[in-house]
């Protein structure tokens, strides 16, 4: 039904471009005036009118007409009945109405179903009559407005312009919305599972099961049932877990991507430049699951050999294999993004270098580098945050066992690895222990912006601008 | 006051980049201790002659010179030759200032810094001093020699670049239209400038300013595609050539 009105719409709202572009150059010719835009404007602008305004109102109303309809279904149902109704009791009869409307319902069917069903079925009715009432009546509306502008000979380019200004400014604000929406989430799940757990035991706490930790009501916990409960969740190990392969990985990919990032930009010709980078980059555009396997059937194994052969006790699933792979997975990031910065470094500056007599790698220690760092940091730092947010790698490589080790040959688990952990399978909305996913991603969250800040005030400080 | 000896001399001097030629059999010689002057045309060979002498066509992949180029009667277009002393013999200035992006005194200090120049602060502190003084630039930078070179105004930042290209000590100063992106005050100055420096060094210029060369230089060629139509004392150049071409270029007829 709405895909039929959206399709009338956009057909009404082409035709009105091409009625109003020939309506404008009738009027001009036959009152030998100057139109103040070119004709397609005047066709925009009225096309543009026609549509977009109907098209917000149809969206509201979407999203909107199914929790009005819920909402005169409760009052219709506790009003004729004697009985009351909690919320979930009123939740499951509207569920049994609307399948029953819809025709798939299979349990017992009661007059209550019956009468909700029909008042459901014509409030439907109500609201696509209503609805369809409405959007004419606002098109007929704009249509007019913007009718009665274009026979004034309006300023169309200045006003399609602004339409578009305002598209623009509502797509971002859009994507701003969502950010803050998600944050809010965030917070607000974080909040309920520290009212439960106190959050210095939460940041401070040597030891992670949450396996164990059965909570019926969070009200009614003992003081010996929170001792038990906060060693359940302290997330110190996650954190130094998340670190320690984060850093194994930069280890690995800084040096290897900024060095062939150099190499590229710097001595390799056109034709190996030609073919080498996108090879390079072929490895970014590897699915992380499959890096995943490799790292947990092939990395990982492997490792566990040579270990044996030296009497080393190495787990198959170690940081060193995950961190390692991941390492790899981040090198195409670092050598293609400082390949491109140091690449945007002027060829003046280096012609001056050289003019003076120094050698190549004079040229790119003393003056193409120090010049692209700012660019080649901010790409080590997108290396980072794409460390620390990986979650396949470690899911598969890593293991789960949180265990507080510096030793890169044992297990150890991720902050990533434990959501997942958490939110496999069926859940219990209000245990702490789903809640405490959201908590940890909160902690995710706020580590990787206080990171980025910190990042964006060292390149600040420390840029060497040219030019 | 002429000093007629020979600093520079090339024979039978092409390039070509890739398929196309630069330049075709140049024979030029560039005396010590004057400004020698290099016009013609946009594209007529003039800035390729003058990266020969510092070989910084190597920079590029795709550029062959063949001939001979002589230094102080040493030939210099081998590939045993040390470029990296080569060019610390023969600076270069460029068309557009191109100060590094770090402080003054680091722009200054960067070509004895990586030629060893200096054992120690005092003495490198001596070194900057006297390449910025003889570049005229002292005076505006004295108190803040911590500041980006980029923060100088067009004029300075070329000022600075001449003081790094004699920070060196070299014995020859190639420029490269170093006046092009400069207003008239900062032309002037750089004109004075060139002057003094003659004294100590031996400048080839490339300019597309007539009366620039007039002002400059002692003596001066004509380029016109890739070809070195005349060279003579400006004077001669500009009052009579022997060349219809070059008449008709410096009197504005074409080019």
């Amino acid at each position: 039904m709405n895909l039929a009105i959206i399709v009338l719409i956009v057909l009404f709202s082409i035709s009105s471009f091409f009625f109003a572009r020939t309506k404008v150059k009738k009027i001009a010719i036959s009152n030998q005036t100057k139109l103040n835009a070119l004709p397609d404007y005047y066709g925009f602008y009225l096309s543009l009118w026609c549509a977009l305004p109907a098209l917000l109102i149809l969206i509201v109303w979407t999203i909107f007409e199914p929790s009005i309809i819920k909402a005169f279904i409760f009052q219709g149902i506790s009003g004729e009945n004697a009985q009351t109704y909690n919320n979930s009791e009123l939740n499951l009869i509207y569920q049994q109405i609307k399948s029953f409307h819809f025709g798939y319902f299979t349990g017992t069917i009661t007059e209550e179903i019956i009468r909700g069903a029909e008042s459901y079925k014509s409030f439907l009715s109500i609201a696509q009559g209503s609805k369809i009432v409405l959007l004419a009546t606002i098109i007929i509306f704009t249509t007019l407005y913007a009718l009665k502008k274009i026979l004034n000979n309006n300023k169309a380019r200045e006003d399609v312009e602004k339409i578009f200004k305002g598209l623009l400014f509502v797509c971002s604000l859009v994507a701003i919305l969502t950010t803050i929406g998600i944050i809010f989430a965030l917070l607000f799940e974080s909040i309920k599972f520290f009212s439960v757990i106190n959050i210095f035991d939460f940041l401070f706490g040597t030891s992670w099961s949450p396996q164990r930790a059965f909570v019926r009501d969070a009200s009614t916990i003992t003081a010996e049932e929170y001792a038990d409960l906060k060693n359940a969740f302290g997330t110190v190990p996650l954190f130094a877990g998340t670190a320690f392969i984060a850093l194994i990985a930069m280890i690995v990919a800084v040096p290897i991507g900024l060095f062939s990032g150099i190499y590229m930009a710097e001595y390799a010709n056109t034709k190996v430049r030609k073919y080498s980078k996108p090879i390079i980059e072929i490895l970014a555009g590897i699915p992380t699951v499959v890096y995943g396997f490799f790292a947990a059937l092939t990395v990982g194994p492997f490792f566990r050999e040579i270990g044996e052969k030296f009497g080393l006790e190495v787990s198959s699933e170690s940081a060193l294999a995950a961190g390692l792979v991941m390492g790899v997975m981040i090198i195409p990031y670092i050598s293609s993004l400082s390949d491109d910065v140091i690449n945007a470094v002027p060829q003046s500056l280096r012609d001056g270098s050289y003019a003076i007599g120094a050698t190549k790698s004079e040229t790119i220690k003393r003056v193409v580098f120090p010049a692209a760092l700012p660019g080649i940091v901010g790409s080590v730092l997108l290396a980072v945050s794409r460390a620390i947010g990986e979650t396949m790698i470690v899911v598969m490589a890593a293991g789960l066992a949180a265990n507080l080790t510096l030793n890169p040959l044992e297990s150890t688990t991720t902050i990533t690895t434990q959501i997942v952990m958490i939110l496999v399978g069926d859940q219990e909305f209000d245990s702490p222990k789903t809640q405490s996913a959201f908590a940890l991603g909160l902690t995710l969250f706020f580590a990787t912006l206080v990171l980025n800040y910190i990042a964006l005030r060292v390149v600040k400080k420390y840029r060497e601008k040219y030019e | 006051m002429i000093n007629n000896k020979v600093k520079i001399k090339t024979t039978n001097l092409n390039v070509y980049y890739g398929d196309k030629q630069a330049l075709n059999d140049v024979n030029l010689e560039i005396h010590s201790k004057e400004v020698t002057a290099l016009i013609g045309p946009s594209g007529c060979g003039k800035s390729t002659y003058i990266r020969c002498i510092n070989r910084m066509n190597d920079v590029i992949d795709i550029c062959r010179v063949t001939g001979s180029i002589e230094i102080d009667g040493n030939e210099i277009n081998k590939k045993e030759i040390d470029v990296v002393s080569l060019r610390e013999k023969i600076g270069m200035v460029f068309q557009k200032p191109n100060p590094f992006p770090k402080s003054i005194y680091d722009n200054v200090s960067y070509g004895p810094n990586i030629h060893g120049l200096a054992e120690n602060k005092v003495k490198m502190d001596e070194i900057v001093e006297t390449s910025l003084k003889k570049a005229a630039l002292w005076n505006e930078v004295k108190d803040r020699l911590n500041e980006p070179g980029t923060s100088l105004s067009g004029g300075q930042q070329q000022r600075l670049c001449i003081a790094r290209a004699i920070s060196v000590n070299p014995e020859v100063i190639l420029m490269d239209e170093p006046c092009s992106a400069l207003d008239p005050i900062a032309t002037a100055k750089i004109e004075e400038l060139m002057d003094e420096l003659k004294k100590t060094y031996t400048i080839v210029i490339v300019t597309h300013s007539m009366s620039q060369a007039v002002r400059v230089s002692q003596r001066t060629g004509f380029f016109h595609l890739g070809k070195l139509i005349e060279v003579d004392t400006t004077e001669k150049i500009f009052k009579n050539p022997n060349n219809k071409m070059t008449q008709d270029y410096i009197t504005g007829r074409f080019g």
